[in-house]
């Protein structure tokens, strides 16, 4: 499974990235991401979550590969669905890691 | 529910009751209701994207409740959680708490509510004596400020990166700007127009802090958000309005990545199409503008990019629009072949836009 994040805007501006290949991790934690990526429900989550834009909030981009499956959401902070939370929260870890 | 189709569901969360409220029922509330109700039936126009039209419909008189000049700020405190807007911790008049971020968004919403009260006779963000809410301590190691359409929220930041977002009068100025536009040229967060709302904010924000330092245009650091990075990163600040692109250039944030002018304008979609990026170029016209044009930066050139925000522009303008509006409004203050016009052209030139 292959996940690409991407961060961008805030008052800051910053564009945060960040690409996770299950071949190159730890079993635990392609684990922690498998489990984090089935209960966010992903691939049955819109493109493209609606929703009025805040100033300064952050928005996110998130696309999967896994098999033959492949998808990609874009979803402001305002309106991320608590399920997806987690997920999000992960990858920013492991962009701040890098 | 059904949700009138008028309001911003980002509002819901503050007031429900907005957002089931007719907007004939409320004009007529503002018109013949005592103060409670009038404040609420304002919460509800406050919330409708056709503000300045009905606001001119209901009349100006009618909308006062709050007495003109007077602040009405509040600040509550998130405790490191996310849920708006709050604890009370400190309302108008009371003395400082000792904790630095309600302090300084206690006196920095001040110092905005000041400078768009006594240069442009603005009576608070709605121009009607709207309360200045706002809350400090949000969510954990927060590195973002922003406004959620109806308050302003403040993060501690990480501490590794980013100080508190409290710490720059400008990012104050900035966030209450935001609420600025909503009620007036109401510019879309998305390509052009939201990089014009952001411009608005930086400009707006920066004479805020120009105008407590008492600095001329020559004077100032025209950056924006200086004090806020750590000393652990490369950087003086985040943007920096008269040299778009060299805020910062570090190995952990990268470098700014904001365009001096048209050439380099950002054309992928992140950040709602580069607001905070593109913004470089309005940002650095009006630098250039003000410069030109010598003495403190409000005086001129910001009653002239006032006017756009609140007379002239509208949701889609883009920059080009934004240029000829303000070529325009210069020629009107200060005549058609005057230095002050040509300031303004010279600047948008500059920058590639016209
Ligand atoms: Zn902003």
């Amino acid at each position: 499974m292959r996940v690409t994040f991407e961060r961008s805007g805030g008052f800051a501006g910053l564009i945060v990235t960040t690409s996770v290949d299950t071949a190159t991790l730890p079993a635990t934690e392609t684990e922690q991401l498998q489990h984090l990526v089935q209960s966010a429900n992903f691939f049955g989550l819109p493109a493209e979550i609606p929703a009025a834009p805040q100033p300064d909030r952050f928005q996110y981009e998130i696309t999967i590969e896994d098999g033959n499956q492949h998808h990609t959401v874009r979803v402001g902070e305002a309106s991320v669905p608590e399920s997806l939370r987690p997920l999000l929260n992960w990858c920013m870890e492991k962009a701040r890691r890098g | 529910m059904a949700r009138n189709k008028r309001c911003k569901p980002s509002l819901n969360h503050i007031c429900p009751i907005c957002c089931i409220l007719p907007p004939h029922m409320s004009d007529q509330i503002v018109l013949n209701g005592d103060s409670t109700q009038k404040e609420w039936a304002l919460q509800s126009i406050r919330a409708s994207e056709q503000f300045r039209e009905r606001r001119a419909i209901v009349g100006a008189l009618n909308f006062n409740v709050a007495i003109a000049g007077e602040k009405r700020r509040t600040i509550f405190d998130a405790g490191t959680g996310t849920d708006l807007p709050g604890k009370r911790v400190r309302g108008e008049g009371d003395p400082p708490t000792g904790d630095v971020m309600v302090d300084e968004a206690y006196d920095g919403s001040g110092a905005t509510y000041d400078f768009f009260y006594d240069i442009f006779e603005r009576n608070s963000i709605d121009s009607f004596g709207m309360r200045l809410d706002s809350t400090v301590h949000f969510d954990q190691k927060y590195d973002n400020a922003f406004w959620n359409g109806s308050q302003m929220v403040y993060g501690d930041g990480d501490g590794e990166l980013f100080n508190r977002f409290t710490i720059s009068i400008d990012i104050i100025g900035h966030e209450l700007t935001h609420g600025v536009t909503q009620h007036e040229a109401g510019l879309v967060y998305k390509g052009q127009p939201g990089a014009l709302n952001e411009s608005m904010s930086d400009v707006f924000g920066s004479l805020i802090k120009q105008r407590t330092l008492n600095q001329t245009a020559e004077e100032a650091d025209w950056l924006i958000g200086a004090g806020l990075l750590t000393d652990k990163v490369d950087g003086t600040a985040l943007r920096s309005m008269k040299a778009p692109g060299t805020a910062y250039d570090d190995k952990v944030l990268g470098k700014d990545p904001q365009p001096a002018d048209m050439s380099k304008i950002y054309t992928g979609k992140a950040d709602n199409g580069g607001v905070h990026i593109n913004s470089g170029i309005p940002n650095r016209a009006f630098y250039l503008a003000a410069s030109e044009m010598g003495g403190y930066a409000w005086e001129k050139a910001g009653k002239i990019w006032y006017i756009a925000l609140t007379d002239r522009l509208r949701s889609q303008s883009n920059f080009k629009r934004a240029a000829n509006t303000t070529v325009t409004i210069a020629g009107e203050l200060y005549g058609r072949d005057s230095d002050e016009k040509k300031a303004v052209q010279n600047a948008w030139k500059t920058v590639g836009v016209i």
